[in-house]
């Protein structure tokens, strides 16, 4: 893929770019993609099918963002052609026994884009939460979610079964959901 | 929350759920608004360790790869570059000890910047001064190329 343009191609195409746009488009997708992302997690079943699905949201975002209304909401806006491609993900994966029927698509995809900001917060008080974890069981988190781990391979390197590392895992993600939980609590009381 | 729905979430969430866990989740996401937060906050925990472990990741190939560049081809002068200082040190003493008392006569300590300059020359005379080779030419396979051409009459 990196051969696919030469030199002059790229630099035809990026003197067709319009500068200005681009960057602003850039700026606001950076600011937006972690919400955008959980938000497309939430509809499709996987990691991988999230990250397909994000592909599309970013290259129709950016070939529609020359229609797009500064005065609108970039977040709503994108949020609805994320919903939209992930609905279009879903219809092709309809047999699969992951997927939520459409009533359920359409209740969470609300949900998750009122839980937007919750969810912003909740990320920023994360880094936190690992911060308090032991360092074992923080090392052991960040491993198991580095790209390329396989979790049997994981298990085998600590003399694990699988299944008890799994166990391992849920607990120390319990413990952080409800330490960003407890976080944000605490913060809008104070 | 009981702790069945924070497991068969996680379950889910990670492609273990058989069938009928699956279909029970449904079901219960499709009428608990409470159980669809926390599946939402899970999946977002989920995106959100993926991305921190992904900087940890950078962070981690970003120190080793500063490390393997500071290694230099002279790792002696660069850990511990006061032991060349010393050993320089050391030497000075050493020559100025060796030196015969003459040589450290104050009278003498300025160097006589012409007397220099005029052995430097008469060296580098010598030097230019091309004495006839002791080789013999038939020994050299090179002396034939300096004969002068014989053309034939």
């Amino acid at each position: 893929m990196a051969h696919l343009f030469g030199e002059n191609e790229w630099k035809m195409l990026m003197s067709d770019l319009n500068a200005p746009l681009h960057d602003q488009f850039l700026r606001l997708f950076a600011e937006h993609e972690p919400a955008l992302r959980t938000f497309v997690r939430s509809l499709v079943p996987s990691l991988a099918a999230a990250s397909e699905v994000m592909q599309e949201v970013a290259v129709v975002l950016w070939q529609k963002f020359a229609e797009f209304d500064e005065t609108r909401d970039f977040r709503r806006w994108a949020f609805g052609v994320a919903r939209y491609e992930a609905l279009a993900y879903l219809r092709d994966k309809a047999r699969d026994r992951h997927v939520f029927d459409d009533e359920l698509v359409g209740r969470l995809a609300d949900e998750a884009a009122a839980a937007g900001h919750r969810h912003d917060a909740q990320r920023e008080a994360l880094d936190a939460c690992l911060q308090k974890l032991p360092e074992p069981q923080r090392a052991l988190v960040l491993a198991a979610y580095t790209k390329g781990t396989r979790m049997d391979e994981l298990a085998a390197q600590r003399g694990q079964t699988a299944m008890s590392l799994y166990k391992v895992l849920h607990r120390i993600r319990q413990a952080l959901l409800e330490c960003v939980r407890h976080t944000i609590a605490r913060e809008e009381v104070t | 929350m009981k702790d069945h729905w924070h497991e068969q979430i996680q379950r889910y969430v990670n492609g273990q759920s058989s069938e009928e866990e699956a279909t029970a989740l449904h079901e219960a996401l499709a009428e608990d608004a409470e159980l669809r937060a926390l599946y939402l906050d899970y999946i977002n925990l989920d995106v959100a360790l993926g991305a921190a472990a992904a900087v940890a990741a950078a962070v981690t190939e970003i120190e080793a790869g500063q490390a393997g560049s500071r290694a230099r081809p002279f790792p002696l002068l660069s850990s511990h570059p006061w032991r060349w200082i010393a050993a320089t040190a050391a030497c000075a003493v050493l020559v100025v000890l060796l030196m015969p008392p003459g040589h450290r006569d104050s009278s003498r300590r300025r160097p006589d910047f012409a007397v220099t300059i005029s052995s430097a020359q008469r060296a580098i005379a010598r030097l230019s001064y091309e004495p006839g080779t002791s080789i013999p030419t038939w020994m050299s396979p090179t002396a034939s190329l300096l004969d002068q051409p014989r053309f034939p009459q």
